[in-house]
């Protein structure tokens, strides 16, 4: 009769101590890692119904963001434009494209495009553009640079933590108004003079509150 | 002077089960299942939503944007935009101002500038809304039940037109709702003109006709009147409710308020007598109320005016100056009131009050000089008003066989037509009968044609408002479900053309404007709602008639006939005469005297149920001029000892999913000749009981002092102490109140020795600091604000089965506490009760997952989404004011019920507490666009939904850091006192005690009030005013 446990049952305890001490480790570093919008709602480019690039029109057209997100100043949505807006300059230019199709069809029909939303927050966080523009917060520093993307791409995680780092302490995020949809501004080196400048002009007090955001 | 506080009879009786309901926090089975799980379905569907959200989370959901294509002009998405219109309901019309987000109606708010709405609006405003998105309402037109086109419908009427142009439609008959609108006028009588043979009748169930025949008989002339309860010292309601049921109810209330309002702010109160059968909200305000069977209140104003009107002026018609069973001295005081207050006192009769007792009102205020002052009359103009006879006499032409062709423009009167008329079998044989209704109600499923009514936001019109004003009704929405309007009807009526209702509008309008500059005057009425100036000329009623003697002889031998039961007929404070039947949040609204939700016992006094051996619950046969009803029967403290009252507008069978078998349709038992009230009724009890669901026990804080009143005289005596009445609900087991603290006006509360917290304090020194007061001695419990803050916050309806839990959801509950002798004459207080926003807030404590904080501007704020469900916040709120999702109430919405939701406003799912946010999204959006603009928040930005919706404007709201707010004024006021204040929860809504104005010739001798002792004998009739009986100046 052979052994019951082979030699190599001798390295048991080993590997149980690794596995016990490497198991939970590594399941909270995935967790960690997987489970953060880092990982899952950063990098987020779903395929649009036209493929509108934002890096011609606005990286080298030098369309401003208000040219068709128009309610961005005046309303908590920074709306998607209407069809008729891509007709205003496609009824002459790129007439034929076989691409633009589909806006043809909805001026034509009367019904709408159907967009794939990228930025998405949940229904219970209520999100004012119109706030944060007044409050000098560039277009870029949620949206990233949208000048060079061919295809609309989530830079940010949107989750609540990133949101509430700058409520906290916006003063490095803001910029003068007027830079606000400039997508190329870079802060100047010294920062802080800035923020403090700006501070004085418009202070701000964004809520730390649950309220600010959860109604 | 000692009160004692009592909800319910079962409360005030110690009864066992009352006292478990208040023990347990959440009643029994309120953890359970509906009925009808098993657990092995549970764990089917346990197994199932396990599976499926495993699955639904691996992916993102893609969500769309949907875009305009070509963007309308001036909406934003994301804003949402403001636009006037008009509710027409019976002869009124609510100028009313409509928020719409991205093009579909949310929020009705009243018009600032409209006579009838003042910027207030009623329960049945708020909730008109939802009859918009009803999915009940009928989709397309119906010939015999199959569908059919509306162009099928007007090649239909072009041949029965054509048929009734031969002879002058001989055959032909309109049977409409009353109307107030200049378009319809103008089409009625182009109708008339086309077909001079046709008959025209109009029947409301709920209607004003005896007030206009009483009018009429007195004046000769059709007229309207005007109460202006705000200029009048002593008003006297007869079986009147000019403070609920009334249609112009918003109106009376914010003069009634600013009256009782003046009075405890150091000038005059008015003061309100009540004479009536039922227990009604004016008599819940009222400083005085006589417990009187309806039949009797012609003798009791008869005796009345014996007092008032000396022989020569033809008084001496008036016989007997007495009343069975009515306290001489009561008639005398009163007499002596109204004759001391000249031109300054107020009488009036309730609907169902006989034509004399009207006639007979009129010509005492014509007396005693009120007329011009407190009531001013307005001839009638482009109105259909109602009659019962009409109806009558179309009904037996149609029995007859006369009648070829009915129209039914609006109106459901096979539901509600009086009993005896058997308005069904008379439709049944008209060849070809047409019915507009909103619904395939129980008039349009069995008429021939069926047409779908549009809602009026989905209406082209015009109406008359009170006092002559004319408004427009504009339409926010395409008609959702291709409805037709009575303007289209009678427009294609009396063109044989289709033609859409904005141009008959407009054609109206010409005339009207002027042509010069039509459209600039046009878009300003539109922009107004109204047109500015267009009140009716007052007329000054010359009395024709010997109103007196014609009360006299009203009153005759029936009033003598005491002994058997009265029956009373009263339209539903919320569904009316069941129009509205099919609106969830009108069917769970609790009846603001009964508590009671989803249903209409027939109410009865303490006592008269115990003479009968009946308890709330038992369901009884009433008999009554040979027809008879079942239906459960519920004790009303208060009532009057013999009357039975029924509640109308329930028992629907074709109202929809909400409305149908909801309730007794007690129209069965209501004849066309006492559609008010009756003798001779018999109730039998039946051996069986019905469930109902009442809150009036939900919620308790547990016999805590809650409510404050006081009077006048003693208010004016010890200013400083306040309101000193605060009792328990179970009378002298509870401490002595403490005294009425006040708390700063910087919200900083007065540190009491006694108190301290163990919880680290919130400074609340930066920005705006939000409270508010409620001031209950303007509040009359009416409702509004529960309804308003319904539509504003998205809260659920749950059903009946779920409010006999205690699983209501409304944020702000309004209690209702009696006081007094619960089977003689108990007095009532309302109490509106939202979250208080405690600054030390016990929920806050007791929460482990943090899902209720603190925020900076003071507000106790709900995170829905950490909420993990554990309740412990409602154990621990002592007011009882947050609700749980035991269901996800909202999963099954239909879609076009969604379109109501207010976007800014978070729908909770199943699982989360939820409660009162003083309107957090409101403030925000003010909070932001005073940024965008520039500038800092003014008093009165932020307006609450109720607050906005208070037809009193009892609450006030603001920034108590701001001095100069009215929110710190009304705190700084003497009669402010915090809701179990001595919990040192230091809560933000507080409260401003009632006050009474009792007259002092009906105080009990033993009055522990200040007021000087004053004789007790009863004053001669005409007796001359003395410095005491007038309000207290």
């Amino acid at each position: 009769m052979g052994q019951i446990f082979p030699p190599w049952w001798n390295k048991l305890p080993i590997v149980a101590a690794l596995a016990g001490s490497l198991g939970p480790a590594l399941a909270v570093a995935g967790v960690w890692y997987f489970f953060s919008p880092w990982f899952t709602d950063v990098g987020y480019r779903p395929v649009q119904p036209v493929p509108y690039s934002h890096k011609l029109h606005v990286g080298e057209l030098g369309l401003d963001c208000r040219y068709c997100h128009a309610s961005v100043e005046i309303s908590s949505v920074a709306n998607v434009p209407p069809t008729q807006t891509c007709m205003n300059c496609h009824q002459t230019v790129k007439r034929d494209s076989e691409l633009l199709a589909p806006i043809r069809a909805s001026v034509a029909s009367g019904h709408p495009m159907r967009w794939i939303r990228v930025h998405k927050l949940p229904d219970y966080a209520y999100f004012a553009h119109n706030a944060h523009v007044a409050a000098g917060i560039g277009c870029v520093t949620c949206h990233g640079r949208i000048d060079e993307m061919e295809t609309v791409t989530q830079m940010t995680p949107l989750s609540m933590g990133w949101c509430l780092d700058c409520h906290r302490d916006p003063g490095p995020n803001r910029r003068p108004i007027s830079e606000v949809t400039n997508m190329k501004w870079a802060p100047p080196r010294d920062v802080a003079t800035l923020a403090a400048q700006l501070d004085r002009e418009r202070p701000v007090n964004p809520p730390t509150d649950c309220s600010g955001c959860h109604r | 002077m000692t009160r004692t506080y009592w909800r319910s009879l079962a409360q005030l009786e110690e009864h066992p089960e009352s006292r478990a309901f208040l023990e347990r926090e959440f009643p029994e089975g309120a953890s359970e299942l509906p009925e009808g799980i098993t657990r092995r379905d549970m764990m089917m569907l346990l197994g199932a939503s396990l599976s499926l959200a495993g699955l639904a989370g691996c992916r993102r959901p893609v969500e769309e944007i949907v875009p305009y294509v070509t963007a309308p002009e001036e909406i934003v998405p994301g804003v949402p935009r403001y636009y006037a219109t008009t509710m027409p309901f019976r002869r009124s019309a609510y100028g009313l101002i409509v928020e719409s987000h991205e093009g579909r109606p949310t929020k009705i708010e009243g018009n600032p500038g409209h006579p009838a709405t003042l910027g207030a609006s009623s329960a049945r405003i708020q909730a008109s809304v939802l009859g918009l998105y009803d999915p009940d309402r009928s989709q397309t037109v119906r010939l015999k039940g199959e569908a059919k086109s509306w162009n099928d419908f007007v090649t239909a009427w072009g041949q029965l037109s054509k048929a009734h142009a031969a002879d002058g439609g001989a055959g032909l008959a309109v049977l409409s709702e009353s109307f107030c609108s200049p378009t319809l006028a103008r089409l009625t009588s182009e109708l008339r003109a086309r077909f001079p043979r046709a008959t025209w009748a109009t029947y409301e169930a709920v209607s004003d006709e005896n007030r206009l025949a009483g009018l009429r008989s007195v004046t000769g002339r059709d007229l309207d009147l005007m109460l202006r309860i705000d200029q009048a010292s002593v008003i006297l309601a007869l079986d009147a409710d000019p403070l609920l049921t009334d249609p112009e109810m918003i109106r009376h209330t914010r003069g009634f308020a600013a009256g009782r309002r003046a009075g405890a702010s150091g000038g005059a109160m008015n003061r309100l007598y009540s004479v009536e059968g039922v227990y009604s909200l004016t008599g819940a305000m009222a400083d005085h109320r006589l417990r009187l069977e309806s039949r009797q209140i012609a003798p009791f104003l008869a005796a009345l005016a014996a007092r008032i009107v000396p022989p020569t002026a033809g008084g001496a018609s008036l016989a007997g100056a007495g009343v069975p069973g009515v306290d001489p001295r009561w008639i005398d005081a009163l007499a002596k009131d109204l004759l001391a207050n000249r031109s300054k006192g107020l009488i009036v009769a309730g609907e169902r009050q006989p034509a004399a007792v009207h006639a007979a009102v009129c010509a005492l205020n014509t007396y005693l000089g009120n007329n011009g002052s407190t009531v001013t009359y307005y001839e009638t103009k482009d109105a259909a008003l109602p009659s019962v006879s009409s109806l009558g006499s179309l009904v037996s032409a149609m029995q007859g066989g006369a009648i070829r062709t009915l129209v039914v423009l609006g109106g459901n009167p096979v539901f509600d037509a009086p009993a005896d008329l058997d308005f069904a079998s008379a439709m049944a044989k008209v060849p070809d009968s047409i019915a507009l209704g909103h619904s395939v109600d129980e008039t349009s499923s069995k008429a021939t044609w069926h047409v779908p009514r549009a809602h009026y936001l989905e209406s082209w019109g015009d109406a008359r408002a009170v006092g002559g004003t004319l408004s427009v009704v504009q339409p926010l929405i395409l008609p959702l479900f291709g409805g037709r309007t009575p303007v289209e009807v009678l427009g294609l009526m009396v063109g044989d053309k289709d033609r859409p209702g904005y141009d008959i509008v407009q054609e109206t309008w010409k005339p009207i404007l002027a042509e010069a500059e039509f459209e600039k005057k046009w878009n300003r009425v539109l922009h107004d709602g109204l047109l500015a100036g267009s009140e009716l000329p007052e007329v000054v009623p010359k009395l024709t008639a010997e109103p007196f003697a014609d009360l006299a002889r009203a009153i005759g031998p029936a009033a003598g006939s005491a002994g058997d039961l009265e029956v009373v007929f009263l339209p539903s404070p919320a569904l009316h005469d069941g129009r509205f039947a099919n609106d969830g949040w009108l069917q769970e609204l609790p009846d603001p005297l009964t508590k009671l939700t989803w249903d209409n016992p027939a109410l009865l006094s303490p006592k008269t149920a115990e003479t009968l051996g009946l308890a709330g619950g038992d369901v009884v046969r009433l008999d009554h001029a040979g027809r008879s009803l079942e239906l459960p029967v519920w004790l009303l403290p208060g009532m009057t000892d013999g009357v039975v009252a029924l509640t109308l507008g329930y028992g629907r069978s074709h109202a929809g999913r909400i409305g149908s078998g909801v309730g007794f349709d007690t129209f069965k038992v209501r004849s066309s000749k006492t559609p008010g009230f009756d003798s001779g009724a018999k109730l039998t009890k039946l051996a069986r009981t019905y469930p109902l669901s009442a809150t009036q026990e939900h919620g308790s804080m547990e016999g805590r002092p809650v409510v404050r009143e006081s009077t006048v005289t003693a208010l004016r005596s010890k200013p400083a102490a306040g309101a000193e009445t605060s009792e328990s609900a179970h009378g002298g087991d509870s401490p002595q109140a403490p005294k009425a603290g006040v708390p700063s006006a910087l919200g900083v509360f007065p540190e009491d020795p006694h108190h301290f917290s163990l919880w680290k304090e919130h400074t609340y020194d930066k920005g705006p600091q939000w409270g508010m007061t409620i001031d209950l001695n303007a509040c009359i419990g009416c409702n509004a604000c529960m309804v308003a803050c319904q539509s504003e916050n998205n809260v659920p309806v749950v059903g009946k089965d779920q409010v006999a839990k205690g699983r209501e959801m409304h944020w702000i509950r309004v209690d209702r506490y009696f006081s007094g002798e619960p089977a003689g004459n108990p007095e009532i207080v309302f109490q509106p009760v939202p979250c208080m926003h405690c600054e030390d807030a016990p929920c806050e404590q007791v929460c482990p997952v943090a899902a209720t904080v603190h925020d900076a501007q003071g507000l106790n704020v709900m995170v829905y989404n950490r909420c993990i469900g554990t309740r412990y916040c409602s154990n621990n709120c002592p007011y009882k004011v947050r609700r749980f999702n035991f269901f996800n109430f909202t999963k099954d919405t239909p879609d076009i019920l969604k379109l109501a939701m207010n976007p800014d406003v978070t729908v909770r799912a199943r699982g989360v507490m939820e409660k009162c946010t003083y309107c957090t999204q409101r403030i925000n959006r003010v909070r932001i666009d005073a940024r965008l603009a520039g500038r800092e928040l003014r008093d009165g930005d932020v307006k609450t939904a109720c607050q906005q919706a208070c037809p009193a404007s009892a609450i006030e709201f603001g920034d108590i850091r701001n001095p100069s707010s009215r929110v710190v004024a009304a705190k700084n006021d003497p009669r402010n006192y915090a809701l179990l204040e001595e919990l040192n929860t230091k809560p933000r809504t507080t409260y401003l005690a009632k006050v009474r104005n009792p007259n002092p010739d009906l105080e009990p001798s033993t009055s522990s009030g200040s007021a000087a002792p004053h004789s007790a004998n009863p004053a001669g009739p005409g007796a001359a005013a003395s410095h005491e009986t007038g309000p207290v100046a």
